[in-house]
């Protein structure tokens, strides 16, 4: 027994070690993200084992999006068909696990020429490791938009490293049978009008609006769709960027009494609804409204093919500081040449042409999402409002877009922050310090 | 043998420990004493990831935090479990016919990934569509139909009764083999001198099972000490809600994987180290301490 036990202690530590220590060997704790992941970056399965080509002109990508690699072929066959010198391999690694397989692969000498890479503050480790090859002066990203390049440049140098390949967009959809059924003719234009169609769907017995509050990254998704006028938007960013504001300004403030304003519209026991909860609400007409990204299209039409959905801007809050609705948006994704491959010309006139229009066109016709490259059309009718809408009147996903360059990051701080708030537990001006304080660990203004 | 042959016969499995786990271990723990750029290593800094881990937000509250969702884990899975699984071991062990077939039962959620069993039990508890609260409500128990997962007071405890009802099939299998472990002519003895059954099982059984209780506690330390895809699974990597259901581990892969600080690697590696002395200490001591018991019983 004594030497069965011992035994037992031993191997169970030594599993331990392996789990806690090695950053390399962590990778096994994010096989697991199925289940509560971040889906603002669209996760995929499957795995793929990589052989880089030697021969010259042989180009090899790498890229999280598992489920779009049909799609890449398709699109990069175009590519090599007018560049017959190039031979261009798309490989494709699970998402949870693709930040480490990239970091360690810009490292050793078996990586991609070009790599798909994260965007905004994510991107940062890599560009630091020198992975990346500068961009400016090489590729032309001149009337794009400028939160979209932010994206692709480095916190540190300000140079650019990668090119934005998608954005996505945040605004609020709708059922249009459940709005008519309550006599709503049309989405609303001003904030009474918002708060009168939510009174009248709620007498008719559905949840005016889904939010899953159990999942706090998709909080700060919700306050944006519902209050960003009322924070003030891209104004407000740069104020907070510069310093001559913090997020326990008035308005801020304001905004969050907002989303606690429409508690009741989201339902009982939000914070226990998960955000698969809420999505399977919104798709099978249990709740007329869902703030949400427009990555959610493809779910929500695959989920209910016979729902009549809509999209618009909710309307500025009264008292906000300007009138006009907005769509926040963050770009998602972008490609970069590596410092360490060996046909870095051709990898950069792949590059360039990722920039062009003929590329983005192909994006949205294959890979269905809004495309970085600005001009491009939509054939999907709500696409193309999304796009509109934001080409109209952007503002940046303010907590991701600026907040996710050090721990902890933004998202996580106002998703915690908005869960204690709907559960009472803290008022807007205490979650709003919370946030201020919890970024000021690493955010300088005016850095 | 002499010690030299000996040698030569461990040797493989030396070799791949050493290069498996000792150098790995190493290597991670040296990454703590540096300051990272992304996966480019920079200068030697000492100590200040660990200080970061002590003096600077959000480590100052997350890491007390965390700890203490650890150390309540381990207290209410050690306490349910231990008992609870005795118990059914206990009773299992005096059936002879369906003994077999009632511990696979047992131990049949044990075989599920816990990533699985989270899924399914933040369904079974969703407050919209959950069967539970469904089932409290139609029996007009609907004031029992609590946000399971939603109330930050709750969620932990829910989350530590999901982990026992996973696991409970380690400890009654463990007991019952050491149940069948203990020679019946002791228990027997004691019943001719008059001992009854509750007399028996503390004088007698017990104090035999400690061993099996010791090793069931330290796997359960370890166990809780590093638990990740459960809480994962139901309160994903921020520990939703509002922190309640954070965890060691989780707190570690938001630190290594979702931050954009380009030191990641340099404090993550310092909060692993952490980790790893907080169980190495702790199994230690716990070791120790019922090695000690266990002499004096075989004594």
């Amino acid at each position: 027994m004594n030497r069965n036990r011992k035994f037992l202690a031993v191997t169970g530590l030594a599993a331990v070690l392996a789990a806690a220590c090695s950053p390399a060997s962590s990778s096994d704790t994010t096989s697991s993200a199925a289940a509560g992941g971040d889906a603002s970056s669209a996760a995929g399965g499957g795995d793929a084992s990589s052989a880089a080509g030697g021969a010259s002109g042989d180009l090899t990508i790498w890229s999280w999006r598992v489920e779009d690699q049909k799609a890449y072929e398709k699109i990069f066959a175009t590519y090599t068909a007018s560049h017959p010198g190039v031979k261009i391999t798309v490989k494709t690694f699970k998402s949870t696990e693709y930040n480490t397989i990239l970091a360690t692969g810009l490292a050793g000498s078996d990586g991609p020429d070009i790599a798909q890479v994260r965007s905004y503050g994510q991107l940062q480790p890599t560009i630091e490791s020198g992975s990346l090859v500068p961009l400016d002066g090489k590729v032309d990203l001149t009337g794009w938009d400028e939160n979209v390049i932010k994206s692709a440049e480095g916190k540190k140098d300000g140079k650019l490293y990668s090119v934005p390949l998608a954005v996505q967009t945040l605004q609020m959809f709708y059922n249009k049978d459940l709005f008519s059924s309550a006599g709503i003719e049309a989405p609303p234009t001003t904030w009474a009008e918002f708060t009168d169609d939510i009174s009248k769907l709620a007498a008719k017995g559905v949840t005016p609006i889904a939010v899953g509050a159990k999942d706090g990254w998709t909080l700060p998704i919700v306050h944006q769709v519902l209050a960003t006028p009322r924070f003030g938007g891209t104004a407000f960013e740069t104020a907070v960027l510069d310093g001559s504001k913090t997020f326990t300004d008035k308005d801020f403030v304001a905004s969050l009494d907002v989303v606690n304003g429409l508690k009741d519209a989201f339902g009982k026991n939000v914070t226990g609804v998960a955000y698969t909860d809420a999505q399977s609400l919104f798709t099978n007409g249990g709740a007329a409204m869902f703030p949400g990204g427009s990555f959610e299209l493809g779910f929500f039409s695959n989920q209910n093919p016979d729902l009549k959905m809509g999209v618009f801007q909710v309307p500025a809050p009264d008292g906000s500081p300007s009138d006009t609705p907005v769509t926040p948006g963050y770009a998602d994704g972008a490609f970069g040449l590596s410092t360490k491959s060996k046909n870095s010309e051709a990898g950069l006139e792949l590059l360039k042409w990722m920039a062009t229009k003929d590329f983005g066109q192909q994006v949205v016709d294959e890979v269905k999402q809004l495309s970085a490259v600005p001009g491009v059309t939509y054939s999907d009718p709500l696409l193309q409002q999304m796009a509109d809408n934001y080409k109209n009147s952007p503002t940046p996903y303010l907590l991701l877009t600026d907040f996710r360059y050090g721990t902890p990051s933004g998202t996580d701080l106002l998703g915690t922050g908005i869960q204690q708030l709907l559960l009472g537990d803290k008022d807007s001006a205490a979650v709003a310090k919370d946030l201020q304080d919890g970024l000021a660990a690493w955010f300088k203004p005016g850095s | 043998m002499r010690r030299s042959t000996g040698l030569l016969f461990v040797a493989p499995a030396l070799l791949l420990f050493g290069m498996f786990l000792l150098y790995p271990m190493l290597t991670a723990f040296s990454y703590s004493f540096f300051s990272w750029g992304g996966t480019a290593r920079g200068g030697f800094v000492g100590l200040d990831n660990f200080v970061t881990l002590f003096t600077k937000p959000p480590f100052t509250t997350q890491v007390p935090r965390a700890l203490l969702h650890n150390v309540l884990f381990f207290a209410g899975t050690m306490l349910i479990q231990n008992t609870v699984g005795l118990g059914i071991a206990f009773l299992l062990y005096r059936r002879n016919r369906t003994r077999r077939a009632l511990q696979t039962l047992y131990a049949i959620p044990y075989l599920v990934s816990p990533i699985v069993i989270g899924y399914l039990w933040t369904l079974l508890l969703s407050p919209n569509f959950g069967p539970v609260n469904t089932l409290l409500g139609k029996i007009g128990l609907e004031s029992l139909a609590l946000p399971w997962l939603g109330d930050p007071d709750l969620a932990i405890w829910v989350v530590i009764a999901i982990s026992v009802w996973q696991w409970i099939g380690f400890p009654v299998l463990l007991y019952g083999a050491a149940l069948g472990g203990i020679p019946e002519e002791l228990s027997e003895a004691a019943r001719v001198d008059g001992a009854g059954h509750w007399d028996t099982f503390r004088r007698i059984t017990f104090p035999l099972l400690v061993p099996a209780i010791g090793t069931v506690s330290v796997l359960t330390f370890i166990f809780a000490m590093e638990a990740f895809a459960l809480p994962y699974a139901i309160g994903g990597s921020i520990g939703n809600p509002a922190g309640a259901t954070d965890f060691m581990s989780l707190l570690f892969y938001r630190t290594a994987f979702d931050s954009g600080d380009p030191n990641a690697i340099g404090v993550s590696s310092a909060l692993a180290t952490l980790l790893f002395i907080v169980i190495f200490g702790g199994a230690l001591a716990a070791t120790s301490v019922l090695r000690r018991h266990e002499q004096k019983i075989t004594a």
